[in-house]
């Protein structure tokens, strides 16, 4: 690792944003920070044969923030004179009212990110285009050549490099880098004029030599014509309530929107989240134990330091079935005396953070996969979840790209897309049998909060559900 | 306002130092897109105020042709070094892509619009002080929360936005236009322990006289998240199915996609290859229109310059046009129909034509059925026009609204769908820039247990 490549792009005097820092507090505020983001991202597209095209994306700016007891006052600028960041500065100060400024001066003291699990060798913005170009015409190769039947191909590849810089009111300056690649394929199956589209894809917070070393892009491509072909065969799922088994690794997508998001704190200190007063309580089923890990190595999810600088922490959420913790950002803790967690997280500058999950996971339970498909006689087999999402009051849905009929404990037919639909504590009660396979999600996860969009992963072993409500014909 | 002016000339002199840059450096064809944009926002939560944003951004895109190879960037730094860095960068990665014979930039465009004309700018919004913007969310949400039924609230949120758009290209296209937009709305939750509903209503508009007041908004927050309390569950059936106007707005969305010329090249549409077919009942008329007075999705020139048009896409039934920028056009062998945004096609004002019916007498029609009032989750399928999400409703029985159910999905085909339409109401709003009155559906399937 050459250290210039961690080298923060922009050059702002620390002196100046001391200063901005000051007044943002000056009508009286809290607290007050500084995230301060340089971003550049590239992207390749490849379809009917042809490199299409590549765009590349520049966004620098700072936010300020500032709170005062439960208020937020945010300000950004992707102008970084002094005169407007003076200005951004004194319009979020305003949410404090006509309080009186700091009497103490804010002295910095820089620190760096302890956690390594987003560190890279060679970041792949410093590696040819011709190489990136490569993975993806490999990628749209392999799948086209999967079957006859595959019509159409489309081939995406994504990185950024994302520095950033917080300062806040309480002396902390904290610099980290995040690099990101993701490469992901659709592709378009058709026989005898029924048409079906097949998704794969992969990535993280890693370097080129993912693609080479962990998932090859030949891989990638083979497996999103796999699933499109197989949904050629595919077969309407069956209406009504049915015992399911979900797979390890993408059914992950459960407990992040079961679960996870209903323990965001602000969601409980506001009392909006069915578990606000349930701390310590058992809500599901004995089996499960859940936590959410920014520090797996190069995960989606992962961070060193959270978007308000605070290091990044594994959280025990769900032990054998009882709450255990929730999920803070500072501004929760703050106004629950709870300590932050590290899962403060914003899309860019132009947001506050919120309390967000990274890598959700279930922990691996006692049965073999085996046993718990053999234990079904007449079921839904749920294969890939392609999203899912939740209410406030534990009603959530996920989407099911691909699935299958369980018939006397075999998978059978493959099944079209699916809902399913349930209220979390009825589910989670209902959690039946837990793997002893744990797996995680295609690192192509993104999820929305509030307008705001975070890269996530999630993670699960294979699951039995004892009855679940599945949409589609009766 | 002097001010203002020299400004207006100083990012249309940047763009089009710009394009003489990008012709030095080798592009052939070259258009530089400036948005300059001021933002504010209030959210009211529990009587006082929680969040409070404001914010001016530039943005910069510029997309690039060199023997009809396409490279294109963005940047939110709108320094010369960065940009002419970028500029010369993208020169490059252009001779790294393929040739295209239908790439490049649009012809001259036909006709002018005049932006005045479209009445997208309110000087009232952007004169409003943000003491009164306060107010206004104040006034919404505490309005919501007097309701005895309401327990919780997510906060009532006032949004004005003002926009310039700023657009120049090589062939001797120069536009620019203002735009205000605003918005206020407020989301609830009712009940207790694990029995919780929520739900949210809002209004949008360019101008600050469109917008509802604190009042209507607030009434039907309250009314859509209380009538949701105390849900039964249904039995997995086939029905007919009423979507309100939101209901409406969702599936006109998934439409869209469908329609779009790059899913159809693409042919990730179910809709690919049957233009002038029949392909819903005669009483369906969808219209793509940018040239509409006042309304959220009208612009004097898309995202490449074109002027937008009123486009008929489904005329009693029949497939008139698919929606195209210039590349997907080109590639079908069509025309744009000036729906290029950044991202590449978007809609204008997208609307199914009103039909006759009020939404009480599309009720009071129906002997047993579901009258669908919020959806959640993905579960749509451009390919082969499939839908199945989670949904929450209102039973009908007998042409009255009986119980709310939930913890249903609802599935069919869009299709399907488009040829089971039976009523199309009349009450037609454009609140959002795709909308569409309240339909009755002939069938679909309900799961519950």
């Amino acid at each position: 690792m050459s250290n210039s490549v961690y080298q923060y792009p922009l050059r702002l005097d620390t002196s100046l944003l001391k200063k901005v820092l000051m007044d943002a507090l000056s009508s009286g505020g809290d607290f007050a920070d500084l995230f301060i983001e340089y971003r550049t991202s590239l992207s390749i597209s490849m379809e009917e044969d042809l490199i299409k095209e590549t765009d590349e994306n520049l966004s620098m700016g700072l936010g300020i923030r500032v709170i005062k007891k439960e208020r937020t006052g945010y300000a950004y600028t992707n102008d970084l004179d002094e005169e407007k960041l003076i200005e951004a500065a004194r319009l979020a100060a305003a949410i404090a009212g006509t309080g009186k400024p700091p009497q103490k001066n804010i002295r910095f003291k820089p620190v760096k990110a302890k956690s390594q699990a987003v560190r890279v060798k060679n970041l792949a913005t410093a590696s040819s285009l011709a190489e990136k170009i490569d993975l993806v015409r490999r990628a749209y190769q392999s799948a086209l050549n999967y079957e006859r039947a595959i019509k159409k191909v489309q081939v995406t590849y994504r990185e950024s490099t994302q520095h950033v810089w917080i300062l806040n009111s309480e002396g902390l300056s904290i610099k980290d880098c995040r690099p990101m690649v993701k490469l992901a394929v659709r592709s378009l199956a058709e026989k005898s004029g029924r048409r079906e589209a097949g998704y794969y894809g992969g990535g993280g917070r890693v370097g080129l030599e993912f693609f080479n070393q962990s998932l090859a892009p030949e891989a990638i491509g083979e497996e999103s014509a796999r699933e499109a072909c197989l949904l050629l065969e595919a077969v309407e799922p069956p209406a009504g309530q049915w015992p399911v088994i979900l797979s390890p690794g993408h059914s992950g997508v459960l407990v992040h929107e079961a679960v996870g998001h209903l323990l965001e704190a602000d969601f409980i200190r506001k009392k909006t989240s069915i578990f606000w007063d349930k701390l310590g309580q058992q809500v599901a089923s004995g089996q499960i134990t859940i936590y959410d890990d920014p520090t797996i190595p190069g995960f989606r999810g992962s961070y060193n330091i959270d978007d308000e600088g605070t290091p990044a922490e594994k959280t025990l959420l769900v032990e054998k079935g009882s709450i255990r913790d929730f999920l803070y950002d500072k501004l929760s803790a703050r106004l629950m005396e709870k300590k932050a967690n590290g899962h403060g997280r914003r899309e860019d500058f132009t947001n506050w953070p919120l309390p967000r999950m990274s890598n959700t996971y279930i922990a691996r339970g006692e049965y073999s996969p085996g046993e718990i498909i053999k234990s079904v006689k007449k079921g839904f087999y749920v294969n890939h979840l392609s999203g899912g999402q939740v209410e406030d009051s534990g009603q959530f849905t996920f989407s099911i790209s691909l699935g299958f009929l369980i018939e006397n404990g075999r998978l059978t037919r493959p099944v079209k897309q699916a809902t399913l639909i349930g209220n979390n504590l009825d589910i989670l009660q209902k959690v039946e049998m837990v793997g002893s396979d744990l797996e995680f999600g295609l690192q192509t996860a993104t999820c929305g909060k509030e307008s705001q969009e975070v890269p996530v992963n999630d993670g699960c072993p294979t699951m039995k559900i004892t009855r679940m409500t599945i949409g589609g014909q009766p | 306002m002097k001010r203002q002016n020299k400004k207006n000339n100083n990012f249309r002199l940047l763009a089009e130092e710009l394009i003489d840059f990008g012709g030095h450096k080798g592009a052939d064809e070259i258009e530089v897109t400036i948005y300059d944009g001021r933002e504010f926002e209030v959210q009211a939560r529990q009587g006082q105020v929680e969040n409070l944003i404001q914010a001016d951004s530039k943005y910069c895109s510029v997309r690039i042709f060199k023997d009809k190879r396409t490279a294109s960037f963005s940047t939110s730094d709108l320094s010369r070094p960065a940009l002419h860095s970028l500029i010369e960068k993208a020169v490059k990665r252009a001779s790294q892509t393929q040739a295209d014979e239908f790439s490049g930039l649009p012809e001259d465009p036909k006709y002018k619009v005049e932006e005045l004309s479209l009445k997208l700018f309110d000087p009232a919004l952007t004169e409003l002080k943000p003491k009164e913007k306060i107010k206004l969310a104040a006034e919404t949400e505490k309005i919501g929360l007097a309701d005895r039924r309401i327990t919780n609230s997510f906060g009532a949120r006032l949004v004005t936005n003002e926009l310039k758009t700023f657009l120049v290209n090589s062939n001797g296209f120069s536009g620019n236009y203002l735009q205000t937009y605003s918005s206020l709305s407020l989301g609830l939750q009712a009940g207790q322990g694990n029995q919780l509903v929520e739900d949210y209503w809002f209004s949008a508009a360019r101008h600050f006289k469109d917008l509802a007041s604190p009042k209507e908004i607030a009434r039907k927050a309250i009314n859509r998240t209380v009538r949701q309390l105390h849900p039964r569950q249904l039995k997995t059936q086939k029905v007919p199915v009423i979507f309100e106007p939101m209901m409406t707005s969702w599936l006109l969305s998934f439409l869209f996609h469908c329609l779009s010329g790059q899913a159809v090249y693409q042919k990730t549409s179910f809709l690919a290859g049957r233009l002038g077919e029949k392909i819903g009942n005669k009483n369906l008329t969808i219209i793509d229109n940018g040239l509409l007075p006042g309304k959220l999705g009208s612009r004097p020139f898309d995202a490449e310059g074109v002027p937008p048009q009123k486009t008929t896409v489904i005329e009693a039934g029949y497939l008139k046009h698919f929606l195209c920028n210039t590349y997907a056009g080109r590639k079908l062998g069509l025309s744009s129909t000036g729906n290029a945004d950044g991202n590449g096609i978007g809609p204008n004002n997208f609307y199914l034509k009103r039909g006759t019916y009020s939404p009480d007498e599309i009720i009071s029609s129906t002997r047993k059925g579901l009258l669908l009032t919020r959806t959640i989750g993905q579960g749509l399928n451009p390919v082969t026009g499939d839908i199945s999400r989670g949904a929450f409703g209102l039973w009908i029985q007998d042409g009255r609204i009986a119980f709310p159910v939930s913890e249903i999905t609802i599935a069919g085909n869009l299709g399907e769908i488009l040829n089971s339409i039976e009523m199309i109401g009349s009450d037609l709003n454009f609140y959002s820039p795709v909308c569409g009155p309240t339909i009755k559906v002939a069938e679909m399937t309900v799961a519950g247990s």
